[in-house]
């Protein structure tokens, strides 16, 4: 009897609510549960109309408030701007600051050079490294950048931004505190694998599998602890190859090419727009600088996948994650931040 | 003289509470559960449920086009599809519970259930 | 002259024994269970008390009578139920034999009622769940089942055991003394 009903538990089910929504230019998934149909069923829709909100005002090519707010960075004068507008331009210039620039959503004329601001980038080649180099010795960056309430001016007229790196984290955020607005206290929302959780998974915490860099399976999980955030950069998301070679759309702002160093960076932390940020600047990072650039952005748990296979992760993180993968690879843990 | 336990009988018993462990490990543990199913969704909207066990093709229509499945051993990928860039078809495979192939421009997506999802989400 | 057939003792007793252990298997049936077919095993206990004092021949002929009459009495004669029952009485059986030509030979008492039990129900669940497996459900879904009622026959084998040991208390004789 006792056997029968221990199978028959994994088959019973669940009150769990999931939806894919495209939006964001890609599939966002959210699960809830414990939540009636009714209220689900709003919340979706809240999400999609949030995600669409926050898709068309910062999008970095098509006619937009960003693309109006970038075409008055070229001029010297102050303007101003709705006020919603303004979080996102604040917390994305501290984090670039903090970073130390190596997070720096201020290059978008370089991504613009390398093709990157369009949908799909074609298998050409790489722009000539002159016209490369003049955009870096300009160095636009978020220190140009002057916020003043809502007037903003810029000191440097070859600023130009573009939010790629942390939209869909800023997106997840939003939207966790609008479901806990409606009441929903436990959810996972996962924008193109950047991930936010809140509450628990019935009785048991959300488990999160994370992507092997280098191939088609699961490297590692996670049990997710109350309210946290997962986001992985990597080198295999958007890219273009040309001749053997392939080119990541993360730049690296002070050599104006794509990153050479790491296959990935995992992050966890409390907000995804945070862990976001710190994926992106620690994949910049060199192997050894990104710890330092890490303490910098307050971030304590972190894996760093070496192009060779090497892990690298700190003491939190190595007491959390679990490699599933057998063998599980060479793991070097460095100094806690 | 066969009512109490022989020194033979603890030695089976031993070895079969070891075997238990063994057969957990071997059968329980690993990656996210090999895939059962497949959901296939149009816009977000779930138009299929399919088996991964047979293998067939599958022709889906979507905003651009039909997009072209193929399922074979358990797992599912795009074979073709109308966008330009063919991402959906260079992503290969998918047979884990959770894992999913999308052609956006064509609005399709397909997300394998395994009988037990072993996660909720893939952080990638 | 008229032929009369006249019956030992023990002869009643077997005939005895197997309906016992047609009944548990009949009984059995009637309990629901994760796959289709698979069972404790429960008639094992009278499987293992014929071999412990009458031997395995005899053991023998008493479980493949029950799988056989057992499935005739319910219907199931020649289905998906009655294979696999018969799987899992010939797996537990060529078991009991092998484990029990070591078992004289071995010094000492050699195995008691507990230890053929729990080796009776692993292999009976063995035969079942892989003819199953082979014949009916190739799925590799099903493998995550396995330790699961592995371990469910170790706990059986473990009761079967005990009810054997008190059931053989109380019937006579020896079975050691018996040729093979």
């Amino acid at each position: 009897m006792l056997l029968v009903t221990l199978l028959c538990s994994c088959s019973k089910s669940e009150p769990l609510y999931q939806e894919q929504i495209f939006a964001l230019g890609s599939l966002v998934e959210i699960s809830l549960w414990g939540v009636d149909p009714a209220l689900a069923a709003q919340a979706s829709a809240r999400l999609t109309e949030d995600f669409n909100r926050i898709h068309t005002t910062w999008h970095a090519w098509e006619p937009s408030a960003l693309t109006r707010i970038n075409e008055h960075l070229t001029r010297a004068a102050a303007f101003s701007v709705d006020a919603e507008l303004i979080p996102l331009l604040t917390r994305a210039r501290a984090l670039s600051l903090a970073s130390g620039g190596l997070f720096n959503p201020g290059i978008g004329k370089l991504l613009a050079l390398w093709g990157f601001q369009s949908d799909e980038r074609p298998n050409g080649p790489p722009p000539d490294a002159p016209a490369i180099a003049a955009l870096v010795a300009r160095h636009p960056g978020m220190a140009d950048l002057h916020i003043d309430g809502t007037t903003l001016r810029s000191a440097n007229p070859a600023l130009q931004l573009d939010f790629g790196a942390i939209g869909q984290g800023y997106a997840v955020d939003i939207a966790i505190e609008h479901l806990r607005r409606l009441g929903i206290h436990n959810a996972l929302v996962n924008a193109s694998g950047d991930i936010r959780v809140i509450g628990k998974h019935g009785k048991r915490p959300w488990r999160i599998g994370i992507r092997d860099p280098r191939g088609p399976g699961i490297l590692a999980s996670i049990e997710m602890q109350g309210d946290e955030s997962i986001v992985t950069s990597g080198d295999y998301e958007r890219y273009f190859k040309y001749k053997g070679k392939r080119y990541s759309h993360i730049l690296d702002p002070r050599s104006g090419y794509p990153v050479n160093g790491a296959a990935s960076v995992t992050v966890l932390h409390d907000n995804a727009i945070v862990a976001d940020a710190a994926s992106t600047a620690l994949l910049v990072a060199g192997a050894n600088e990104w710890q330092g650039v890490a303490r910098a952005l307050g971030v304590k748990h972190v894996m760093r996948i070496a192009a060779n296979g090497t892990v690298q992760m700190t003491p939190l993180l190595a007491q959390r994650l679990h490699f599933e993968a057998a063998p599980a690879p060479k793991v070097e843990l460095v100094a806690p931040l | 003289m066969t009512t109490r336990i022989t020194g033979a009988d603890a030695v089976v018993i031993a070895l079969a509470l070891i075997l238990l462990p063994y057969l957990y490990l071997t059968y329980w543990g690993g990656a996210a559960t090999q895939g059962e199913q497949a959901r296939i969704l149009r816009g977000g909207q779930q138009i299929a449920l399919v088996s991964l066990h047979e293998h067939r093709h599958l022709s889906i229509a979507g905003v651009l086009g039909p997009s072209l499945l193929e399922i074979k051993d358990g797992k599912i990928r795009f074979i073709d599809s109308p966008c330009r860039n063919k991402q959906c078809v260079h992503s290969g495979w998918v047979s884990l519970g959770g894992e999913f192939a999308a052609c956006l421009p064509n609005r399709i997506s397909v997300q394998v259930v395994g009988r037990e999802p072993r996660f909720d989400s893939i952080n990638f | 002259m008229p032929i009369f057939l006249q019956t030992t003792r023990e002869d009643q007793l077997i005939a005895w024994l197997t309906a016992l252990a047609i009944t548990i298997h009949i009984a059995e049936s009637a309990l629901p269970s994760p796959l289709p077919g698979i069972k404790p095993g429960l008639a094992n206990v009278i499987t293992v008390a014929v071999l412990l004092r009458y031997g395995w021949r005899m053991a023998a002929w008493v479980s493949l009578l029950r799988v056989l009459v057992g499935s005739l009495l319910l219907g199931t004669f020649l289905s998906p139920t009655f294979i696999l029952s018969l799987a899992g009485a010939v797996c537990s059986l060529v078991t009991l034999g092998a484990a029990y030509a070591i078992s004289n030979r071995l010094p000492g008492r050699g195995l008691g009622a507990l230890g053929y039990s729990v080796l009776a129900a692993m292999a009976h669940m063995a035969g079942q769940f892989w003819s199953a497996y082979l014949l009916f459900i190739p799925h590799p879904g099903l493998l995550h089942l396995l330790p699961v009622l592995m371990t469910a026959a170790v706990m059986f084998g473990l009761v079967s055991g005990m009810i054997a040991n008190t059931m053989l208390m109380r019937m006579p004789g020896d079975g050691r003394n018996l040729p093979p």
